[in-house]
């Protein structure tokens, strides 16, 4: 396959808000989310347990499973338009073909029983692609380009791969139909070390590469940070802080993106300056219904904290959505936090 | 104290039509891990430091070599009188989640082995749940909160120090933490690795902790000492901070080279180490294990295999013939993280 020379689509996530229903009543696992993805870049969303960024993800491709519902928004991508009002054949050919998604563990989103050629013909004939020989020999030409042996690779089952190969065969099957937009949703959890910064960089040159638009999906700062070109952290369903990755890691406004960068065991530095948050994620039900969701674990929360939710702020290239960012510091003193 | 020497593990793969493959997860390891001291153990998977933690837990049993607690040989004993002694050890498992029966609450869950030890040294039936209050204060949590849940009202960082509560119950000498916070939250993370220096403190507990996270190894105490497996052999053993400021073997190089940079707040190491191939469990032995894959193998590599040798002028001591210091974790770019704390 030649690199196309077409420039990569660019993405609109428009007020976004994503409902569970639960026997408490729908609660919102995305509220109002506001998010584009700059056509040609990485961007990299981190969040913690439950802090929605899978269910945004899955929002990409208009698949939110029941008891989940999209509530309100759009996701507007160039040349499919919005992918929230499509459905039936339309929504199916424009998964894979326009947006490639790599699943969480990939290793157990292959099926067992078929070898991955078979699996590649079978993604073929559901996207009516004529030229199935073509369709191999891209294949195999990606899985070369990611340091396997194409042929073996396509012949092989599921278990015969190792967790790192497996997971350039997701990568691969989600770029074969020349997908321009990607979403890789925690593409080196329960990866090791060595086989983590492999696929890590793999990302990086095949985006390049094939000028690619993508979107990838993790709890681990530091994988984003090797990968990203910006950075979207999101909290309670929110994205709370946005803007380019080196920027929003050294110097982070939120003060939720400044505790859990703090909260990060590193290699080098004084290992006392690091301390956890104190206090816990939110989940669906215990997020509280007005004011600020990181509040009850924030540092320099105020009055206005408790009743209004903060809006989105842009400033200087950066996205923060926080009522303390411009009050001076130190306005809270609380011994926890000593 | 824990005292292990030449301890070796092999796993005989079953099936096949020319019969069964044989798998070494341990090639003779020593190690001892000291009364209230730390020790880590890193590596990739299948290096062996899962079977190694088994094995001083007492769930595992090795081929040869010999294991022996406060003096005690447990090769000579069976396995009934090796009892007492593997209770002094305690194992947390690495998630939380699968680690607590889902349908007794977390009162059930610590009355029962508190009861036992109650019998154990004749102490009346109200000392558990005494007992069970004080140590769920002692890992952080609210007794009164916490004892009437089942573990799915918990959150997984809660659920763990429960896990590690239920360790206490037997009054263990030594913890083995395997991957125990690989499964919590980021930002919770350094929370459990405080409370279990924390309890090496308080309650001079010894600390064994198994981990591919080699950065979560400083945190449990800055007296630690790390152990690098590669492939059921140690091949680098020192001061934890040492090892990590200042490695000498070319695997350690590569695992502290893998991770991940954070820009912005750090550079890149200079000389970052990337393996020459990806590892092959197959490959034949014969010579230093991780001689295919390093950067810097001569030929006296793939011919004679190298041993752990004594410790050098960092304290720390090497599997490799042509070891040399390569600086390769990230340096610190001059901004701090956290400018509100």
């Amino acid at each position: 396959m030649t690199p196309t020379t077409v420039t990569a689509p660019g993405v609109r996530i428009r007020d976004l808000t994503v409902v569970y229903k639960t026997p408490a009543g729908e609660l919102p696992a995305v509220s109002g989310v506001n998010l584009s993805l700059e056509p040609g870049t990485i961007t990299g969303v981190v969040g913690e347990s439950g802090s929605g960024k899978s269910t945004l993800a899955l929002s990409l491709l208009n698949a939110v499973q029941p008891p989940g519902r999209i509530a309100a928004g759009s996701v507007e991508i160039d040349g499919l338009g919005d992918v929230l009002t499509l459905g039936g054949e339309d929504l199916r050919r424009a998964r894979g073909r326009q947006v490639g998604y790599v699943f969480q563990a990939a290793q157990n989103s292959l099926n067992p029983l078929k070898t991955i050629g078979k699996q590649l013909l079978d993604l073929g004939r559901s996207h009516d692609v004529e030229d199935l020989r073509g369709l191999v020999r891209d294949a195999k030409e990606l899985l070369a380009r990611m340091g396997m042996d194409g042929a073996r690779v396509l012949d092989s089952h599921q278990h015969e791969l190792s967790g790192g190969m497996r997971q350039r065969v997701g990568i691969m099957l989600a770029l074969v139909l020349n997908a321009k937009v990607v979403v890789l949703d925690e593409p080196t959890t329960a990866l090791d070390m060595i086989t983590q910064a492999t696929i890590l960089r793999i990302i990086r040159e095949v985006h390049d590469e094939r000028s690619l638009t993508t979107l990838v999906i993790t709890h681990d700062v530091g994988a984003i940070a090797e990968v990203a070109d910006s950075l979207a952290v999101m909290y309670g369903g929110r994205v709370v802080e946005h803007g380019e990755v080196t920027e929003v890691l050294g110097a982070p406004r939120h003060p939720y993106t400044q505790g859990l960068i703090r909260a990060i065991p590193r290699l080098s530095g004084d290992i006392s300056e690091a301390r956890a948050l104190p206090g816990r994620p939110p989940t669906l039900g215990t997020l509280p219904a007005a004011g600020c969701v990181f509040r009850e674990r924030c540092e320099r929360r105020m009055a206005v904290c408790e009743t209004d939710e903060p809006i989105p702020v842009f400033r200087d290239g950066r996205t923060v959505a926080c009522h303390a960012v411009d009050h001076p510091l130190a306005l809270v003193k609380r011994k926890e936090f000593a | 104290m824990i005292v292990g020497t030449g301890v070796t593990k092999t796993y005989k793969q079953r099936g096949g039509v020319l019969g069964g493959r044989d798998v070494p997860a341990l090639r003779g390891v020593d190690f001892a891990v000291p009364k209230g001291g730390a020790v880590s153990f890193i590596g990739e998977s299948g290096c062996g430091k899962t079977t190694l933690g088994r094995i001083i837990a007492g769930l595992e049993t090795y081929d040869s070599g010999d294991i022996v607690i406060d003096g005690v040989s447990m090769s000579g004993l069976s396995h009934r009188r090796r009892q007492p002694y593997f209770r002094r050890i305690q194992l947390i498992h690495q998630d939380p989640y699968s680690a607590l029966n889902p349908t007794r609450t977390v009162h059930q869950t610590l009355q029962a082995p508190l009861a036992l030890r109650a019998r154990q040294t004749d102490r009346s039936r109200s000392w558990t749940d005494e007992r069970a209050e004080e140590l769920l204060s002692l890992v952080g949590l609210d007794p009164g909160y916490v004892l009437p849940r089942y573990p799915h009202q918990l959150s997984g960082g809660m659920r763990q120090r429960v896990v590690i509560a239920r360790a206490l119950t037997m009054d263990p000498e030594v913890l083995v933490a395997d991957e125990a916070v690989s499964m919590i939250d980021v930002s919770l993370r350094l929370g459990i690795l405080s409370l279990l220096k924390d309890l090496r403190l308080r309650l001079g507990v010894g600390v064994l902790f198994i981990t591919h996270d080699i950065a979560t190894a400083r945190y449990i105490g800055d007296d630690s000492e790390l152990y690098v497996l590669y492939r059921g052999q140690v091949v680098e053993r020192g001061n934890t901070e040492t090892v990590i400021a200042d490695p000498v073997h070319p695997y350690t190089q590569s695992l502290l080279s893998a991770i991940p940079v954070l820009h912005g707040l750090e550079r890149p190491g200079p000389e970052r180490v990337v393996p020459t191939e990806a590892l092959d469990e197959a490959q034949a032995d014969g010579g230093c294990l991780f001689a295919r894959r390093c950067p810097f193998a001569t030929e006296r590599c793939v011919s004679e295999m190298p041993v752990l040798g004594r410790p050098g002028e960092g304290g720390q001591r090497h599997a490799c013939f042509h070891p040399q210091r390569r600086s390769v974790i990230p340096v610190g770019a001059g901004r701090h993280a956290g400018a509100g704390g």
